[in-house]
């Protein structure tokens, strides 16, 4: 496939849009348009000549359980925020936080949150690259680990396209197990199945893994990124 | 391949849109309120288009339940790729559409599709001016896409619509239309080229 002809560019993201660029040409044009402006660019030309395609439909109301998942899912929940908290921007002393609490992971391994988290949840593991501008997590869970919480770091980045998704990886050998998946800005709080839960118990790891908008579709992690210990509880 | 659907229960004119820069406006404060993590706002986006997604979702995955699952991907989805949106400058209803067309689509090739293959046919979103071609719901760019649309050969329309909004693959367009595979593509091809000259005049 020629890369810096413009005319193939701009035929195979008219049929990205249309969506019978298939497969792994798809996968490959999804990474390719997340990496490069020109060609996101034509997609976007595409996406906007064509939408009107589809806005011929006649809507239809989703029903009311459709909403409370969202809720739940984007952890809007518990008392839902009707002002905008303030800007994300990083001030100074964030940035010399931010660095501290980095160090203090990275030399300790472990870091409790119990501050953070509140009384009910406990630290479960901390997921930090070895380099600042990589995604990081805290995650948190009651003493069942029925309950899970995970809130993404200040390091974590969204990726067009892209889900982050976390898994329990039994000692026993056994194939990871996903706890759904994590956003890269906020936190989610999520019931744990009692499968799920089992997973989890009989797991001295998590990992995080990097999977195609929404999450693994073949029930397996996609690109493993980052490998935790869950921290060993008294 | 999608069966002809019968009138949506709703029975409800298509959104209609006097004031698409005003509409617009409204989208594109309330992504950049997502962005700024606020949950309202992500709402208020919900109200003002899940009921076109969805209808959008369900006529590419055919089943409202499967469709519904992928709506709640599409508005985390949204949620999370709030800030994504200001660098693009584009129409806000284009790309919650593109959001939502690429989440079906995915969730149409894979495996998770295959679990709801059984479940009963649910009705179709009708397209509003089936055979028609007055396309004012749809805003006013929509206008010169219909005026193009209609320069193109029956046979590009119909496979470009199929493509669209069905979600079908170059091979179900091939059996839809007992056409060769080669043939159908390059439908497609030639019809996407002339559509955007037609849209760059």
């Amino acid at each position: 496939m020629k890369h810096d002809d413009p005319k193939m560019i701009d035929a195979l993201a008219a049929e990205y849009v249309l969506g019978t660029l298939s497969g792994r040409a798809r996968r490959h044009f999804e990474r390719w348009r997340s990496k490069e402006w020109h060609v996101e660019r034509r997609v976007q030309a595409w996406e906007e000549r064509l939408a009107g395609l589809a806005l011929r439909l006649s809507p239809m109301r989703p029903s009311p359980h459709v909403w409370s998942q969202i809720e739940k899912r984007i952890g809007a929940n518990a008392g839902a925020r009707s002002t905008p908290p303030p800007r994300q921007r990083v001030a100074p002393w964030q940035a010399i936080a931010a660095s501290v609490a980095l160090l203090a992971v990275l030399v300790g391994g472990f870091f409790t949150y119990r501050s953070v988290v509140g009384p009910d949840l406990l630290a479960l593991a901390t997921v930090t690259a070895p380099n600042a501008t990589e995604s990081s997590w805290i995650l948190s869970a009651d003493a069942d680990l029925r309950h899970l919480r995970a809130r993404a770091g200040g390091g974590a980045r969204a990726q067009a396209g892209k889900s982050y998704e976390l898994w329990a990886l039994p000692d026993s050998g056994a194939a990871p197990v996903s706890l759904g998946v994590i956003p890269a800005v906020g936190e989610i709080d999520r019931e744990l199945t009692d499968a799920q839960r089992l997973a989890l118990r009989g797991a001295s790891k998590v990992a995080v893994s990097l999977e195609a908008e929404g999450g693994s579709t073949t029930g397996a992690p996609g690109q493993v990124l980052f490998v935790a210990d869950r921290i060993k509880r008294a | 391949m999608a069966p002809n659907a019968p009138q949506n229960s709703a029975g409800r004119s298509p959104v209609a849109a006097p004031d698409v820069d005003a509409d617009d406006l409204e989208l594109t404060r309330l992504i950049a309120a997502c962005a700024e993590r606020n949950s309202q706002a992500l709402r208020q986006l919900y109200d003002r288009t899940a009921p076109q997604l969805l209808a959008c979702m369900v006529r590419i995955l055919k089943r409202r339940a499967l469709a519904e699952e992928a709506l709640q991907d599409v508005f985390v989805s949204i949620w999370q790729r709030a800030s994504q949106f200001e660098s693009r400058r584009g129409r806000p209803r284009a790309w919650l559409m593109s959001i939502a067309r690429y989440r079906a689509i995915d969730v149409l090739r894979s495996e998770r599709a295959e679990l709801y293959r059984e479940a009963e046919i649910e009705q179709l979103p009708q397209l509003v001016t089936e055979g028609g071609m007055d396309w004012a719901g749809a805003g006013r760019s929509a206008a010169a896409l219909a005026r193009c649309f209609e320069l193109l050969s029956p046979d590009q329309r119909r496979g470009i619509e199929l493509a669209f909004v069905e979600g079908a693959s170059h091979a179900d367009i091939a059996r839809v239309t007992h056409q060769p595979l080669g043939t159908v593509k390059s439908w497609i091809r030639r019809g996407l080229g002339s559509l955007r000259q037609c849209l760059e005049r």
